[in-house]
């Protein structure tokens, strides 16, 4: 039988159907979560990633997700965070002022500083930097598209790196069953849909 | 370097207009974002012409109909009138809105966008035409409505107020496939530090080059030169990469 995965709704933000459709194509069976009472019977939980990061937070907090989204996470189940998704797992974000995040990945959210346009759009490699089941099978001449202008830093915890306009930042985190993709696997052909297939297998 | 397809929509047919006026069909949204996807397209751009003019919402059926359909981005415009549009067409599939007409009555529609959904989602649309001076004004409403704006400083303002990348189109040179407004397209990416999408004009793969290589913009966007069978995605990605333009294949 295929796995109940869900996506949390933001509200006003967030690509839930991009997501869905690519985690369907993966064999995945989509249940979406905007209230707390939704996350029952989900087997894995993907966060989505379109909105700032205020803004996504306030939206978490107030449907009360927040608090959820923790438990679900500290009880062993699968997460992934996906672009804002991820960045919200960290300590606290920098986007329109200092909004404290979901605390579950070590790391602050800062803008984006290098020599390019930002915000950094379009298709880039990663670089594997530590074995994890979430990027199995990931090669270097696999490209994943970028939409962002603010990146995770942190110290700990990373699994991939990536480059930008000769500027190396984090593109993808793993603390236990919690992980996170600066990138958007829902729009990286199938590159991408090779990284939901593998959250599938977890 | 990107390599983005342009569809221009009038529902429920892609159409090609020269000067964006003169319409002609050239395909279903949905089998032509197929056929842009599978020739290697960075993004797909989905413009609906004619939703600003007639005063009515873009058709979300159409949208979600294209957005199953490609696993590359996703951008959509066309009669964007609110937030609420912007998000509704989140929730139907697109990663990023495109904006015009609304934004020239009403600019801080940018701020809130941005604030919302972040810069990276907003995309201001600019329709650009040469002036006698020298300079470009911005056309609203499908080219058809000058908004009196400069558009250099209206691409200045547009990232001041947020918006995460420019679109930027020519009134004089779309539909006709003889070469992108250079001086444009190289002024607005010098004044700006945010991603610009170069459109309107492709027609050979030197003139595909040459803007890339004079203008340096972020992106080049291909409609006419692809409907008509002229080239292919891959085609002007080889071509690119022989000349030494990085590109991703």
């Amino acid at each position: 039988m295929s796995q109940q995965i869900g996506v949390v709704d933001y509200g006003a933000a967030g690509n839930v159907f991009s997501i869905s459709r690519a985690l369907e194509y993966a064999g995945a069976k989509v249940k979406v979560v905007k209230r707390p009472r939704d996350i029952s019977g989900v087997d894995k939980l993907v966060m989505p990633g379109v909105g700032s990061f205020i803004d996504g937070m306030r939206e978490l907090n107030a449907s009360g997700m927040s608090d959820v989204i923790r438990e679900y996470a500290g009880a062993g189940h699968p997460l992934l965070g996906i672009c804002l998704g991820m960045q919200v797992l960290s300590n606290v974000g920098f986007e329109y002022g200092e909004t404290e995040g979901l605390k579950l990945i070590r790391g602050e959210v800062r803008a984006m500083e290098c020599k390019g346009v930002v915000p950094h759009m379009g298709f880039s490699p990663v670089s594997v930097v530590t074995d994890s089941p979430i990027l199995k099978g990931v090669s270097p001449t696999d490209l994943f598209y970028f939409m962002h202008s603010f990146e995770v830093q942190n110290y700990t915890d990373i699994i991939a790196l990536s480059d930008y306009a000769g500027h190396q930042f984090v593109s993808g985190v793993q603390r236990e069953n919690i992980f996170g993709l600066q990138f958007h696997p829902e729009k990286s052909r199938q590159a991408g849909i090779r990284i939901f297939e593998n959250f599938l297998a977890l | 370097m990107r390599i983005i397809a342009k569809l221009d929509v009038k529902p429920p047919q892609v159409v090609k207009p020269v000067h964006f006026e003169g319409l002609r069909k050239v395909g279903s949204p949905n089998e032509l974002a197929i056929k842009y996807y599978e020739q290697g397209a960075d993004e797909i751009f989905y413009i609906d012409i004619v939703s600003s003019l007639y005063r009515r919402e873009i058709l979300h059926q159409y949208i979600e109909d294209t957005a199953k359909s490609i696993l590359v981005p996703f951008a959509v415009g066309g009669g964007v009138q609110s937030v609420d549009d912007f998000s509704k067409l989140f929730h139907h599939g697109a990663d990023k809105v495109t904006i015009n007409t609304a934004a020239h009555k009403d600019p801080s529609i940018i701020d809130a966008a941005a604030k919302i959904f972040g810069g990276q989602s907003v995309v201001v649309n600019i329709e650009a035409k040469s002036q006698q001076d020298g300079r470009w004004e911005c056309y609203t409403d499908c080219g058809r409505i000058p908004s009196g704006r400069d558009v250099v400083q209206w691409a200045k303002e547009a990232e001041a107020r947020g918006a995460g990348e420019i679109l930027l189109q020519s009134v004089d040179t779309d539909g006709r496939q003889r070469g992108f407004d250079i001086a444009l397209i190289k002024a607005v990416v010098d004044a700006v530090n945010i991603p610009v999408v170069a459109a309107s004009g492709a027609g050979t793969l030197e003139s595909i080059l040459e803007v890339a290589q004079m203008a340096r913009p972020s992106g080049i966007a291909l409609a006419s030169v692809l409907h008509y069978g002229k080239t292919t995605i891959g085609d002007v990605k080889r071509f690119l990469i022989e000349q030494g333009v990085e590109v991703a294949v």
